[in-house]
């Protein structure tokens, strides 16, 4: 068996389970998160639900980042602020962006989008690399870190990083053969694929509704049992 | 006459001694020579293999000494595109050189002899030079249940192609039908297509793929059998190094617009006109081996990329099967169907609601058991 052969196979028939295992997965976590249920009023709220989720958003996603040192985050501990702004940064740069991966979404949607010149996204992607090292670090320097984190934790990060090191390797042709290279970037993002809805990296989804919830109870201004 | 020297042949023929080195010089090049000559690995005295060897020199000597080598084409389930590829070669010495003073004794679109004639004729060449004939392939084989959809005077493809193979010295397969089984093996495959190494095993076989197979690498492949009378170094799937051991994307005149980013969009747009890297309209280059972008067509004249045209992978394994033509190569191969993505969906929403039903369930008959002491719903 070649690496062409072993491509082929985690190209398509493989992507296409592990695609439809995320998919699979990923509706039955929304379904167990809705089905969950909205807490009730107990109490007549002085503030504005809506208004509270507004601002939650405007202020953690477009207002705050951007002025980090007013954030608790920030000034507790820069390296976790800036490492993980980085890495969210240039993770959704080289997905959304990159020309390779919006042939992807292409393929799939049907339609496509103008991407970022190559060396942009090849700089991020090296950039997102040593940004989930310097986090790994700091999760082992890190005594509270070091304390919280279980075995998931380290597979997370490890996951993540395994993509991006066979991504980069085999855009820049280092080393190895580029089949084995492209053969290994699949495997590793198949791999991701099932493992996101099994694992905390599903929070590219619940992190909306977790926020959301908590703008909703910020803006209510009431009691809450 | 066929024990003389190719020497000798050339020289009743009034091929004076300066042509004749210019000819080594030329087969010396076509067998990849002036690259670093596996010479250790062709069994050549130690004299020939020592560092510094002209190839011309080296060639020289092995045509001086040895007999013509005789070849016989066999064609099964094929367009002989390989062979018009052949033809029009546009190098006529080499053309010459390995067509008429190699001797090819039986081909099924060249010669002039048509029938059980030509049939006779090809068993007796290979009564004469048992074990001694190379044997090029073109076209795939089909097999199997299959077997009766290519026959030649009444015999399925696979009979013929055992009974060739058993007396051959070497086998080349050319062209990726008799290689990897081409695109009479690309899905369904009706004709359970296959390429020569999948049904021959026991002899040494040589894979000269591609759509058709550059015709300087199958008579490159043939000049080196001749020359050392073994076959080149080859690659895992038994390709000749020298010719496949680069891909078209690492030779490609296109590259530093891959590596800066600039690719065309369409077949007209700018970048299309600016000659920009073909990628995002489904090239192959960097998975595929071969010699496209060295060689080239056409005396070097050009080659698909150089173009326009985006690779097609067409010396790879199954490339008819390997993704739309003008897909991104970093496409995944297909997309799953609109049934098979609803039962996904379908199956995580039944799990999830199965699942919260059963826990509400829990939850109430807690509740009943713990009383009235409760103070979170």
């Amino acid at each position: 068996m070649d690496w062409s052969e072993i491509l082929r196979f985690a190209r398509g028939p493989l992507f296409q389970i592990a695609l439809l295992v995320f998919v699979a997965g990923m509706v039955f976590r929304l379904i167990r998160i809705l089905l969950l249920g909205w807490s009730k009023d107990r109490v007549p709220n002085k503030g504005s639900k809506f208004g509270g989720v507004v601002k939650t958003y405007l202020k953690g996603l477009i207002i705050l980042p951007f002025i980090p040192w007013v954030k608790n985050t920030f000034s507790r501990n820069p390296i976790v602020y800036l490492a993980g702004f980085v890495f969210h940064l240039g993770l959704f740069a080289v997905i959304f962006l990159g020309t390779a991966h919006m042939l992807v979404w292409k393929s799939l949607l049907g339609f496509g989008w103008a991407t970022l010149p190559t060396p942009i996204i090849d700089w991020l992607a090296a950039v997102t690399i040593i940004a989930i090292i310097a986090l790994a670090i700091n999760r082992i320097v890190n005594p509270v870190l070091r304390k919280i984190s279980g075995v998931p934790e380290w597979l997370n990060l490890i996951f993540v990083l395994i993509p991006f090191i066979t991504g980069y390797m085999m855009y820049h042709h280092l080393w190895f053969e580029y089949n084995l290279l492209f053969s290994l970037h699949m495997f590793s993002v198949d791999w991701l694929l099932v493992w996101i809805p099994m694992s905390r990296l599903s929070h590219f989804m619940f992190y909306f509704f977790s926020r959301t919830i908590h703008g909703a109870q910020f803006g209510k201004r009431a009691v809450t049992p | 006459m066929a024990e003389d020297s190719i020497y000798k042949h050339l020289k009743s023929e009034g091929v004076s001694r300066r042509r004749f080195l210019e000819m080594c010089g030329l087969l010396a090049g076509a067998a990849g020579l002036t690259y670093a000559a596996p010479l250790a690995a062709s069994g050549l005295p130690a004299s020939l293999a020592a560092a510094g060897a002209d190839p011309a020199n080296t060639v020289a000597d092995a045509l001086k000494k040895k007999p013509r080598l005789p070849v016989i084409w066999m064609e099964f389930q094929d367009c002989a595109g390989c062979t018009e590829a052949i033809t029009r070669s546009q190098s006529p010495t080499l053309t010459d050189l390995v067509l008429n003073k190699i001797s090819i004794d039986y081909h099924e679109t060249l010669f002039a002899a048509a029938g059980h004639q030509a049939e006779q004729n090809r068993e007796a060449m290979m009564k004469k030079y048992h074990g001694k004939y190379v044997l090029v392939v073109e076209g795939s084989i089909p097999t199997g249940e299959g077997a009766k959809y290519c026959t030649v005077g009444g015999r399925t493809a696979e009979d013929l192609l055992k009974e060739t193979a058993e007396g051959a010295a070497a086998i080349i397969a050319t062209g990726n039908c008799a290689s990897f089984g081409g695109i009479p093996k690309a899905n369904p495959n009706p004709t359970n297509a296959k390429g020569v190494w999948e049904i021959i095993k026991d002899k040494p076989i040589v894979n000269i793929p591609g759509c058709p197979a550059i015709p300087e690498a199958t008579t490159g492949t043939i000049a080196h059998f001749l020359i050392f009378g073994a076959l080149p170094e080859l690659d895992k799937l038994n390709r000749p190094k020298v010719f496949y051991g680069q891909t078209i994307h690492d030779r490609c005149l296109r590259r530093p617009f891959y590596e800066a980013g600039k690719f065309a969009n369409s077949f007209d747009d700018k970048g299309a006109r600016l000659g920009w890297c073909l990628y995002k309209l489904g090239c192959k280059g960097p998975t595929t081996y071969n010699a496209c972008a060295s060689i080239k067509w056409d005396e070097g004249l050009s080659f698909p990329v150089q173009s326009g045209h985006p690779c097609l992978g067409c010396s790879e394994p199954n490339f008819w099967d390997g993704g739309g033509f003008y897909q991104g190569q970093s496409a995944p191969l297909n997309r799953p169907t609109i049934t098979a993505l609803g039962a996904a969906v379908g199956a995580g929403a039944v799990a999830g609601v199965g699942m919260a039903a059963s826990n509400k369930m829990k939850k109430n008959r807690a509740h009943r058991g713990s009383g009235e002491n409760k103070n979170e719903s």
